[in-house]
């Protein structure tokens, strides 16, 4: 009995942290406005030629990834990302 | 007769960075006269950072950007991009509504202030493989995505 405890108990908190997973990276952070002057957060988001990476490369959500979209084109447009390179 | 209410606003400006380096004291009076020109009230206005520019801009590959917070009337917005246009000293400028931001989103520390010494933008290049956060797992690059990322890469000049 106490066994069948345990396994629910693993499996519940494996549930668990599947459900935190599932979150995008700005949502987990609780963030409603991403900022196009923070280039660190945007590159990692780009490929090496300047492309934007796809929702499921990135993992972001739809709302997140567009506004992901318009910092980066943003950026783009202040010269601190590449269009491509 | 009705008075409109100004907001405040966040503008990014972006001029050369010898032009900053040898007169800044001009560099910050010319952006101050385009936002008093419109009937702005600044805020506050500092030097963003000093970096690398990502491409070209009128010949320039480095610039100094200039960080201002505003409160401008919405219909007078246009006539701070014009006269940024007309100028031949500011290369670029960003402005946007910054309704969202607290005060402590102003005072915020600029890359300027936090290094000084200045980080070159080569630093700050991304690597080769992208930080995929730990929970995407689901959202796993499919093996022909990755393919075609890598092929990308290759057919670099």
């Amino acid at each position: 009995m106490a066994k069948v405890t345990g396994q629910n108990k693993k499996k519940k908190k494996y549930l668990t942290t599947l459900r935190e997973q599932t979150q995008c990276r700005f949502c987990r952070e609780g963030k409603h406005y991403i900022d196009y002057k923070d280039v660190e957060s945007l590159q990692k988001l780009l490929t090496n030629r300047g492309k934007i990476f796809s929702r499921k490369r990135s993992g972001n959500c739809a709302g997140c990834q567009r506004k992901v979209k318009l910092a980066i084109k943003r950026a783009r447009f202040m010269a601190l990302l590449p269009f491509t390179s | 007769m009705k008075t409109a209410v100004k907001r405040l606003y966040e503008g990014l400006f972006l001029v050369d960075s010898a032009w900053a380096a040898s007169e800044w004291e001009t560099v910050l009076g010319t952006i101050r006269k385009f936002l008093e020109r419109a009937g702005a009230d600044i805020e506050s206005i500092k030097k963003w950072d000093d970096r690398r520019l990502a491409y070209e801009v009128e010949g320039k590959s480095r610039g100094t950007y200039i960080l201002a917070y505003f409160y401008c009337e919405p219909s007078r917005v246009h006539g701070i991009e014009r006269d940024v246009n007309l100028s031949e000293k500011v290369l670029r400028a960003l402005i946007l509504r910054a309704d969202h931001l607290g005060r402590e989103d102003i005072d915020k520390p600029t890359p300027a202030e936090l290094h000084p010494e200045g980080v070159p933008f080569e630093d700050v290049e991304p690597a080769e493989e992208p930080e995929v956060p730990a929970g995407e797992d689901a959202a796993a690059p499919l093996p022909g995505q990755e393919d075609l990322s890598e092929d990308e890469t290759q057919a670099a000049p």
